[in-house]
């Protein structure tokens, strides 16, 4: 692809002699470098980091590391503001290894107006979920990269309702979580009315499917369910919905299976595997997703 | 941020002193080729709205298994098949209208239903019912089209396989 778009500029030059200057497609960047403070608020495209403040790092080391942080920002308390980008320059040499903690940094000795979730600091928790550099990931998981030549860019998660700055807005993610039934349904007891048991191998099919921990990194990397995320459930859900179809102590599996035999539910997905690739705890949703057709065909 | 800054003279200090980010000074030609589509946004995203209360699980589709698991096998087997269909006439060297007709059918049967995944995803009944009903029927009058052209060609012409081959000059 990136071929492609170094020949498409090679042609670029060439387009005025070919075709009216009417029929040219304006670019996104260069729109936004040019007349940021001109558009409305019908616009929404975001305010790029030139047009705002360059915060800077408040004491530097001896021989700092300067590395700049892009950052999205956009306050619920002046909504006739436009979303923006913001940059803070960090010394590396005073800043953790992670995202996570370059983002507190920033909160603690900086700005403390940035806004964003985190919790366990170690990817248990699966809060702080944001898109970093481009793709969906914790940011307690991320390491910086040290290349300071580079600038990192953060935004929160794509296709998200955003609550302000980095925080996604997940309510509709969860109410999905909860129409799939996420818990051990079952009518009979044991014969010794003791634990519901499994087997090894039983339990060994539930390996990568309950590590999962819902920051729904993998669903809003989905191109299907950014088009279709009120009917299609995405990734993440199926993976766990496939965790209790799995569970050989459940014995809803029929009923499981009917709630999600129709065309929007699972059958949106078409295997892009974005889940996968950006999944931060390695997990592999579309293989799960994959076993849920395989059940539901085989009925 | 200027209201941060306003506030926190500190804050006014570091902002004073900001420099014009690098990212601006870059050459624009570098932009463009990073950004190498327009943003055009087609059925944008409305204001967000939740049905009932936060503790309400969305609502679970009926079961429709013609729609859902019945369709999805049907499909991969149509979709299969077309392997091995596609073949197995110029490996064996033999133009029979009924192999003809079977890759035929399968080509229809196979394209249709991928228009059809295309047009689920991208016109979504919940948002515009019509023009999703008007794609739809489009896509069925478009597959009759074919299946009719086809046909003709299949028996008043020499059919599929037979102008591949003669085409086909390598």
């Amino acid at each position: 692809m990136s071929a492609l778009r170094s020949t498409t500029r090679l042609f670029a030059s060439s387009k005025p002699l070919f075709r009216p200057a009417v029929f040219a497609r304006s670019y996104a960047t260069v729109d936004a470098l040019s007349q940021v403070s001109a558009t409305g608020h019908t616009s929404n495209k975001t305010i790029q980091e030139s047009k705002t403040l360059n915060v800077q790092e408040p004491n530097p080391s001896e021989q700092p590391k300067i590395k700049t942080f892009q950052v999205y920002r956009w306050n619920p308390d002046q909504p006739t503001e436009k979303p923006k980008m913001q940059s803070y320059t960090l010394d590396l040499n005073k800043t953790g290894p992670m995202m996570l903690d370059a983002l507190i940094r920033i909160k603690n000795e900086m700005d403390p107006t940035l806004t964003f979730r985190r919790s366990c600091r170690e990817g248990i928790c699966g809060s702080c979920a944001m898109n970093i550099d481009g793709v969906n990931t914790l940011a307690c998981l991320c390491r910086i990269p040290t290349d300071t030549a580079k600038e990192s860019r953060i935004y929160p998660l794509p296709h998200t309702y955003v609550v302000k700055d980095l925080v996604p807005d997940l309510t509709y993610f969860y109410k999905q979580y909860k129409s799939i039934k996420p818990y051990l349904q079952r009518d009979t007891k044991t014969e010794d009315g003791l634990e519901y048991r499994q087997s090894p191998e039983e339990r060994k099919k539930l390996d990568g499917l309950y590590e999962c921990i819902l920051c729904a990194c993998c669903s809003t990397s989905c191109p299907s369910y950014w088009w279709n995320s009120e009917e299609y459930l995405g990734p993440a859900i199926l993976l766990q919905s496939y965790r209790w179809l799995a569970d050989s102590r459940d014995e809803k599996t029929a009923e499981r299976k009917a709630a999600l035999d129709n065309s929007m539910s699972v059958y949106r997905c078409h295997t892009i595997l974005n889940c996968s690739r950006t999944c931060p705890k390695g997990l592999n949703p579309a293989r799960a997703i994959a076993e849920i057709k395989k059940m539901m065909a085989s009925n | 941020m200027a209201s941060i800054a306003r506030q926190n003279p500190l804050l006014r200090q570091s902002c004073l002193s900001a420099f014009r980010a690098p990212w601006a000074t870059k050459n624009v030609a570098q932009a463009v080729a990073f950004h190498a589509s327009a943003k055009k946004q087609i059925l944008p995203p409305l204001p967000q709205s939740i049905q009932g209360t936060m503790n309400d699980p969305a609502p679970i589709p009926e079961t429709h298994p013609t729609e859902g698991s019945y369709h999805w096998t049907f499909e991969r087997i149509v979709c299969a098949s077309l392997v091995p269909l596609c073949i197995a006439p110029f490996a064996a060297g033999s133009m029979s209208p009924v192999m003809d007709a079977i890759i035929c059918s399968s080509i229809v049967v196979h394209s249709h239903i991928g228009f059809h995944a295309s047009i689920t995803d991208y016109f979504p009944t919940r948002r515009v019912p019509k023009t999703h009903t008007f794609m739809n029927w489009l896509l069925r009058a478009f597959t009759l089209g074919t299946a009719v052209g086809l046909y003709e060609f299949e028996t008043n012409d020499v059919g599929v396989t037979e102008a591949l081959r003669r085409v086909w000059k390598a």
